[in-house]
């Protein structure tokens, strides 16, 4: 497989995990498509470290430091699902709609 | 044991107190005043056996600080004649305030911080006084103002007290700037902070000639303006009348052997380097006779025992800086040590008669019979009241007829006059203190009345036991002791100092003085003693210079019509500028804002998804754009 | 070749069901497919350890906790369907967005590839080195990362268990007004 296989393949992953974020009222499946765009990022870095990168540690302990990253915001997201839903027994994000001016 | 741990033991005997009072037994007052004792009588031993068979030379014990390129900072202790001089009189004057207050305080619900305060400010005194280097002698110096400070407003809840602590504060404050800048510019100038190399340079070779030659004066004077400050020095005399807010024992502590006499031992620490700026020398003489005549004539017409105390105190501090000024350390270190026992030995007699009949007036002390019931006080008076107005063979004789003895020559002339007027009206208001006390005429002329600084929280019924008990007797009659035997240990003060040749006055110089001494008494007698005297005074009869002493030469009046308008006037300015200019800017930024906010807010929909996919569809145009062009 | 294009297949599949059923535990599922595919690839790109931590961290942690999210929040069965505007609109930004990047990579020139010798690899990709790495050169990462996740941990407890907010719905009304 070539790095420009690679690349592209994260590439559709993003696009999908982006339309996930768009299309998807519930909070719940945003966030499945937020965690598909960090993955793909994540594989695109990993390519890049597999293929260019003298020193593969370092694309390593970026993708771990996403992964960690990734937890700790899928921990604040569900409990901000939580608190949402336990507010107005719903979590479409169509009715979050405060920070309207 | 050798003299290091001797030193060691001396200097931080008072800070262990201290801090264990402070941290422990700050209301478990007779444990702290216990232990207060226990670390003033560790001191006193020390000090004493360190003056006694102490090195001679300047010896060094340090302890490395830190350090700053090539300059070693340390913490020490010097011992010479100087230090080791002061030091025990500092010990002793300190441990008998300490059983002094034992009694005076012991109805009070704070003493156990009094007394943790009486060994911080002993503590400061002494490391102060034992400093090996210019930063630890500042520091030191700083931390004495602190502890008189804190021991001004102890009775923190009087707002006169607050006043007056603050006042100290800040005057002392004023001369403390002139010593910090004359501190730098010694240390550039010399190039080290060790008090002894100081010492030695000035005394022996002096400064290369490459220093310009108004260096020394500047820095001298400089330092004097530190000492003008502290020792209560016109025209920053002011805070010392007003400290006597502080409970008595603290005044006597002050005026005898802390507070005031650091500015005076100063001088005589760097009394070489003064001798090398005769100009400023003669500044010193000048300032130091002004404040003598001035306050001697404040002391005239006070009706507040503690106040015609504290300004006889400004004028003898007047006294030892015109001796040291004239250039005689003996006479002017000598004055300082007598000084220091008749001063606090009065306070302490003042205090005692305070302690009983809960009023500062003298007159109506007299009246209430004080010289009948408090016997030893009386004696101890009379003893101390002689001996500041120079009666032989008393301590202030000795003392003072060695700073006259130094002021001879032509061109110090009008000095010797003033002090002779001034060691004139010292024996004046000094004996009308006395006989105002002694011989009360209950039909005078003297009106009683209130005094603003009387102490009322000390006042206590008769019930309580004797009027006078051993905590007060002991430290007076020891005093009254030393009063009568300082004066002759002369010749011992001046061997310990190094000084060879003391200068003793023939009979017929001494002449003078004893003969003013005396018409002083005479005059106090015929005003205030004689069977139906009128007990006004001379001064009466003079109502303008009354009405000058009396305001104390309107010098209060004219700080406050000047300084204090000028400080309020800049600080209204300063009050307009910061709510109208900073703060109002800041303010309306601050709305701007806001309220830039509130209009931005109405362009936003609150739909996350919309803005995600904007971003989105934004970089995409952007790399086409960038891609194409 | 045929290893890497089946897992990518799988992975795409995975991911193409997370984002488009309608329910929301089969989506969690979906996603967890394309997750392992992801562990697969990254096994590929010669990263077993960061492949151990995807199977470990992703499907393991996140995947569950979603999971459990959705069973408290209960809205697993009543999921409101999209408009297939919306749909649409959202389908032409991602094709869109997919064009430009596409066509960014394709036209890149990413220079020689340096694939490092099989006999290095053992080392170069090891535990030991990642260890040796996050303990020096990204310490100060390292470490703040873990604050993050103690932040998050206490911040997830404290939005999740205020209790008392929110349960009088006119409080909630006049809060979204």
């Amino acid at each position: 497989m070539t790095l420009e296989a690679w690349i592209l393949f994260a590439l559709v992953l993003f696009c999908i995990g982006l339309y996930g974020v768009l299309a998807r009222r519930n909070l719940i499946a945003i966030l499945i498509g937020i965690e598909l765009m960090l993955n793909a990022v994540s594989v695109n870095i990993l390519a890049f470290n597999h293929f260019l990168a003298p020193d593969p540690a370092v694309g390593q302990i970026i993708v771990l430091f996403i992964i960690g990253l990734a937890a700790a915001e899928a921990a604040i997201v569900l409990s901000i699902v939580l608190t949402v839903y336990r507010q107005r027994a719903a979590i479409d994000v169509q009715d979050l709609k405060e920070l309207k001016g | 044991m050798n003299h290091q741990l001797i030193a060691l033991l001396t200097v931080m005997a008072p800070l262990v107190a201290f801090a264990t009072v402070l941290i422990g037994f700050r209301s478990k007052h007779t444990v702290a005043s216990s232990i207060v004792l226990i670390s003033g009588l560790v001191t006193l031993v020390g000090a004493a056996l360190l003056l006694f068979n102490g090195p001679v030379d300047g010896t060094v014990f340090s302890a490395r600080w830190f350090v700053i390129g090539d300059h070693v900072i340390e913490f020490g202790v010097l011992l010479d004649g100087r230090t080791r001089m002061m030091g025990a009189v500092v010990a002793l004057i300190t441990f008998c305030i300490q059983i002094y207050s034992l009694s005076y305080m012991s109805h009070d619900p704070g003493r156990g911080r009094f007394f943790a305060f009486l060994a911080l400010f002993e503590w400061s005194m002494l490391l102060f006084v034992f400093a090996s280097n210019l930063l630890q002698m500042f520091i030191f110096w700083e931390l004495v103002g602190l502890a008189s400070f804190l021991l001004i407003g102890f009775w923190y809840e009087k707002p006169s007290a607050v006043a007056a602590a603050k006042k100290a504060f800040i005057m002392t404050r004023i001369g403390d700037i002139g010593l910090f800048i004359g501190l730098i510019l010694l240390f550039q100038t010399v190039g080290t902070l060790d008090v002894v190399r100081i010492t030695q340079i000035f005394a022996g070779e002096g400064l290369p000639e490459s220093i310009a030659p108004g260096r020394i004066e500047l820095i001298a004077t400089l330092l004097f303006i530190g000492v003008i400050g502290k020792s209560a020095q016109f025209p920053l005399h002011t805070w010392l009348p007003d400290a006597m807010e502080g409970p008595t024992p603290v005044s006597a502590l002050l005026h005898s052997a802390t507070m005031v006499a650091a500015g005076v031992f100063l001088v005589v620490r760097f009394h070489e380097l003064f001798l090398d700026a005769p100009g400023t020398m003669r500044f010193v003489l000048i300032i130091a006779t002004t404040t003598a005549l001035l306050s001697s004539t404040m002391a005239m017409v006070a009706r507040d025992m503690k106040r015609v105390l504290a300004f006889s105190s400004i004028s003898q501090l007047g006294f030892m800086l015109m001796g040291l000024a004239a250039g005689s350390l003996f006479a002017g270190f000598f004055h300082l040590t007598t000084h220091a026992f008749f001063k606090a030995l009065l306070f302490l007699c003042a205090g005692s008669y305070i302690h009983k009949f809960g009023t500062n007036d003298m007159v109506a002390m007299g009246r209430a019979g004080a010289a009948g019931k408090m016997k030893i006080t009386t004696i101890g008076l009379v003893v101390g009241g002689a001996a500041l107005a120079g009666i032989p063979p008393l301590a202030g004789f000795f003392s003072k007829e060695q700073i006259i003895g130094s002021l001879h020559g032509p061109e110090n002339l009008i000095f010797r006059i003033g002090a002779y007027a001034a060691a004139f009206l010292t024996a004046y208001y000094t004996f009308r203190m006395v006989f105002l006390i002694l011989r009360p005429g209950i039909d005078s002329e003297a009106i009683e009345e209130e005094p603003a600084g009387s102490q009322h929280a000390d006042a206590h019924d008769e019930d309580h036991g004797p009027a006078e008990p051993w905590q007060i007797v002991g430290p007076i009659i020891a005093l009254t002791l030393g009063t009568l035997g300082a004066g002759f240990l002369g010749n011992r003060i001046g061997h310990t100092l190094l000084i060879e040749h003391i200068h003793h006055p023939a009979l017929a110089e001494m002449a003078p003085a004893i003969v003013i001494a005396l018409l002083g008494v005479v005059l106090a007698w015929l005003d205030f003693g004689r069977k139906g005297a009128r007990q006004v005074g001379f001064i009466a009869r003079l109502p303008a210079a009354r009405t000058l002493f009396e305001n104390r030469w309107f010098i209060d009046t004219v700080y406050k019509a000047v300084f204090v308008r000028l400080a309020v006037g800049f600080a209204k300015l300063m009050f307009g500028a910061e709510t109208r200019g900073f703060d109002g800017g800041a303010d309306k930024l601050g709305q701007g804002t806001v309220a830039a906010g509130s209009q931005m807010a109405k362009a936003h929909s609150g739909r996350l998804q919309f803005y995600v996919g904007t971003a989105f569809v934004l970089v995409a145009v952007l790399v086409f754009y960038l891609g194409l062009s | 070749m045929i290893a890497a294009g089946l897992v990518m297949l799988i992975s795409v599949a995975g991911a193409v069901v997370a984002v488009s059923v309608k329910n929301i535990v089969h989506a969690i599922f979906g996603l967890g497919i394309a997750l392992g595919g992801l562990a697969l690839a990254f096994l590929l790109l010669s990263t077993p350890f960061v492949a151990a931590m995807q199977v470990l961290i992703y499907i393991g942690g996140i995947t569950i906790a979603m999971i459990f999210a959705v069973m408290l929040s209960s809205t697993g069965k009543h999921e409101p369907g999209e408009g297939a505007r919306r749909r649409v609109l959202a389908g032409i930004v991602s094709i869109v967005f997919f064009i430009a990047m596409a066509w960014v990579v394709v036209g890149s020139d990413f220079g020689p590839l340096m694939e490092l010798a099989p006999e290095d690899m053992e080392s170069a990709w090891s535990v030991q080195a990642i260890g040796r790495a996050l303990l020096n050169d990204f310490n100060v990462a390292f470490e703040l990362l873990s604050v993050v996740l103690l932040v998050a941990i206490v911040g997830a407890i404290s939005i999740a268990s205020r209790h008392d907010e929110g349960e009088d719905p006119a409080i909630n009304e006049e809060g979204g007004a």
